[in-house]
């Protein structure tokens, strides 16, 4: 019986292959009026949107993915601390991720997808993409968010879509992707019914009595919401309507003639959890970047055909489809500044390799006679991300802070001192790295550092009294009592509230015993 | 069989049929796993059960070598604690087996005490000696 309906399937075969000779591109589907009829199901495989709604989803999506990667990478330390690992699939306890390869995967992952946003080479971009991602996150239970296995379903189900443009004219040259033209893709229904059982399981784990009378959810919702909630409806109302949108969604989401109804829904109902403020990242952006798709075409359309919109349109194009010489040389005068600029953990490695394949791919392009203008401007727009994420965010001082506070507390100073010098080289100043260090020096004997490093503390903070304590602690084991009286005294000054530094002025005052040294566990 | 099921049929003859057909079973299926088949009931993973009350649990894990309490801080990472506190049990059945392996002939207990939302009294997991016992 299946074999009787494959003669059926072969019929638009001719008309894309002779649309593909035309494209030269492999990865795209002219889709020319009048269509090919779809094969069966329809509902798989004759699932069309238009190029315009598709182009806005694949930069947004990518786009937001892209920077949630770079703003993991402070998470990174956290992998292969103390060799433990337990994976979300058993296989890959012992092939988890490490601090080193979980950071430059997250760099990488935010390369690949930044290159997708321009739709360079995606049929092959996005499943190396995906195959990081996935390792990242099913190589470790450290990453227990369920979006992010969402995410790298999206991204699995994403390999199938055809993102590039599909086809100009190769003789004439002439434009014949318009922004309504449709393109045919079952890999983006496939990630509609994704989020539909997502939302169906979601509504289901919900339909439980604390969850129902309100328990739950008032736990969970702090700040100005949570005010409005109490002063209207209610938690228990809200919890139910919760379970009633998710449901709505579940049916709805999929379904092209129900869109009109899943669109606002859900877009107000992720706006509704950003205006939580649950801390979950860049979820609530991704999720509202995948109603793009559900947002029906022809709102897309219409915003295409805005004169501004049309004209940025005419300037990537020009950009994307020149030969790219400019744009190299854009990407040597600005992109090794911006690599040799970054403090990311691995970015510069990483950055010069990505303009070393951007140059590879050009020098390609040119002998094949090929457009190739958007692969340097993927790689300086990389570089760009990396940057203005580093200096814009405290991510790689986060990454030496977090690296730094863990192997401290587990008892490895080596890699402590490693990470705090590793901190004080992006930031001189850090109070927190020069106490930490010059704490470390001094424990290994190495004294005349170790009080450098605490003077800087001093100097960085010197309303913060515990490097005074600390230096006043050091001069009392040496029996320098009067020299550790003074340095308490200014530990008393710098924070007269600080409590420890009180406890050891007095006792060393008093002659009595001194106090323990407490257990910090402020600066992660 | 299935090949003469309209609709069901055409799809399962491509490949791309055969893995829409994958995705969405396995997507409808593998969150029963956690209903009927999951031995914990704090692990969430694959399930969808994004903000449910589960995830408000609040544990206590407590392990005792030789009689002796032992903080767990000392030896795995901070983020472990956290996973642990949510009360994971291969988590925490993976760091007693880790200090079953540095301390043979010791005795491990483990002592799980978790506090669920809506509940009064918490519940306890363990208790027993984990090196005789690959489970809570």
């Amino acid at each position: 019986m299946a074999k009787k309906k494959r003669p059926q399937r072969s019929k638009p075969r001719p008309a894309r292959a002779a649309a593909r000779n035309e494209a030269d591109l492999p990865t795209a589907r002219v889709v020319n009026a009048p269509q090919a009829p779809a094969p069966a199901p329809a509902f798989w495989f004759g699932f069309e949107v238009s190029w315009a709604k598709l182009l806005v989803a694949r930069v947004v999506i990518f786009g937001i993915l892209a920077l949630d990667a770079v703003l993991q990478v402070r998470h990174a330390p956290r992998y292969g601390a103390s060799d433990f690992n337990v994976a979300n699939l058993g296989f890959l306890d012992s092939m988890g991720p490490g601090r080193v390869a979980y950071g430059g995967c997250q760099l990488a992952i935010a390369a690949l997808l930044t290159f997708a946003v321009f739709g360079v080479a995606t049929r092959y971009v996005l499943p190396v993409a995906t195959v990081l991602y996935a390792w990242l996150y099913f190589g470790s239970q450290l990453d227990s968010y369920q979006h992010h296995y969402l995410v790298a379903l999206v991204l699995a189900i994403a390999c199938f879509v055809p993102w590039q443009r599909p086809s100009r004219d190769r003789d004439s040259g002439r434009e014949m992707t318009a922004p309504s033209t449709p393109v045919r893709s079952w890999a983006l229904r496939l990630l509609l019914v994704e989020l539909g059982i997502m939302y169906l399981w979601a509504a289901i784990s919900k339909l439980d009595t604390v969850w129902l009378d309100g328990t739950t959810l008032s736990t969970q919702i702090v700040g100005g919401l949570r005010s409005m909630i109490e002063g209207t409806v209610g938690f228990a109302v809200v919890s139910v309507m919760v379970i009633v949108i998710e449901l709505t969604l579940a049916f709805t989401v999929w379904l092209r003639p129900a869109w009109k109804i899943a669109a606002p829904l859900g877009l107000l109902f992720h706006l509704g959890i950003v205006a939580t403020g649950f801390e979950i990242g860049l979820f609530a952006y991704v999720m509202l970047a995948l109603y793009i798709l559900v947002i029906p075409d022809r709102i897309w359309r219409g915003a295409a055909e805005i004169s501004a919109v049309e004209m940025l349109g005419k300037a990537t194009r020009a950009i994307t489809d020149s030969r790219g010489q400019i744009m190299l040389g854009l990407l040597a005068v600005v992109g090794v500044p911006l690599v040799v600029f970054n403090r990311l953990p691995h970015a510069r490695t990483l950055g010069f390799l990505v303009i070393g394949i951007a140059v590879v791919a050009m020098t390609i392009a040119q002998i094949k006679k090929r457009r190739g203008g958007a692969v340097p401007a993927a790689a300086l727009a990389v570089l760009m991300l990396w940057t203005v994420v580093d200096r814009s965010t405290t991510v790689a001082i986060d990454y030496y802070r977090f690296w730094g506070g863990s192997q401290r507390r587990i008892g490895d100073r080596d890699q402590a001192e490693r990470a705090y010098r590793g901190m004080l080289e992006i930031e001189p100043t850090s109070e927190i790295a020069n106490f930490y260090l010059g704490r470390i020096l001094l424990a290994d004997g190495r004294d005349p550092e170790g009080l450098e490093r605490l003077h800087d503390a001093q100097h960085d903070e010197p309303r913060r009294a515990r490097a005074f304590v600390e230096e006043a602690r050091w001069l009392a084991t040496q029996g320098k009592r009067l020299e550790a009286i003074a340095k308490a005294k200014d530990a008393v000054f710098a924070d007269p509230s600080d409590a420890e530094a009180k406890a050891f002025f007095d006792s060393l005052q008093g002659g009595g015993k001194q106090p323990n040294r407490p257990k910090p566990d402020d600066d992660l | 069989m299935l090949a003469n099921i309209p609709h069901l049929g055409p799809l399962l003859s491509t490949w791309r049929g055969r893995l829409i057909a994958l995705v969405v079973v396995s997507q409808l299926l593998l969150p029963l796993h956690y209903y009927f088949g999951r031995r914990d009931p704090h692990d969430e993973r694959f399930a969808w059960r994004m903000f449910s009350p589960m995830r408000m649990a609040q544990c206590s894990p407590e392990v005792r070598i030789d009689g002796k309490r032992f903080e767990l801080s000392s030896e795995f990472h901070e983020a472990w604690l956290e996973t642990a506190r949510r009360g994971r049990f291969r988590v925490l059945e993976q760091m007693t087996a880790r200090l079953c392996k540095k301390n043979p002939s010791s005795e491990v207990v483990l002592r799980l005490s978790c506090q669920y939302l809506g509940q009064k009294q918490p519940v306890v997991y363990g208790g027993f000696n984990m090196c005789l016992s690959d489970e809570i």
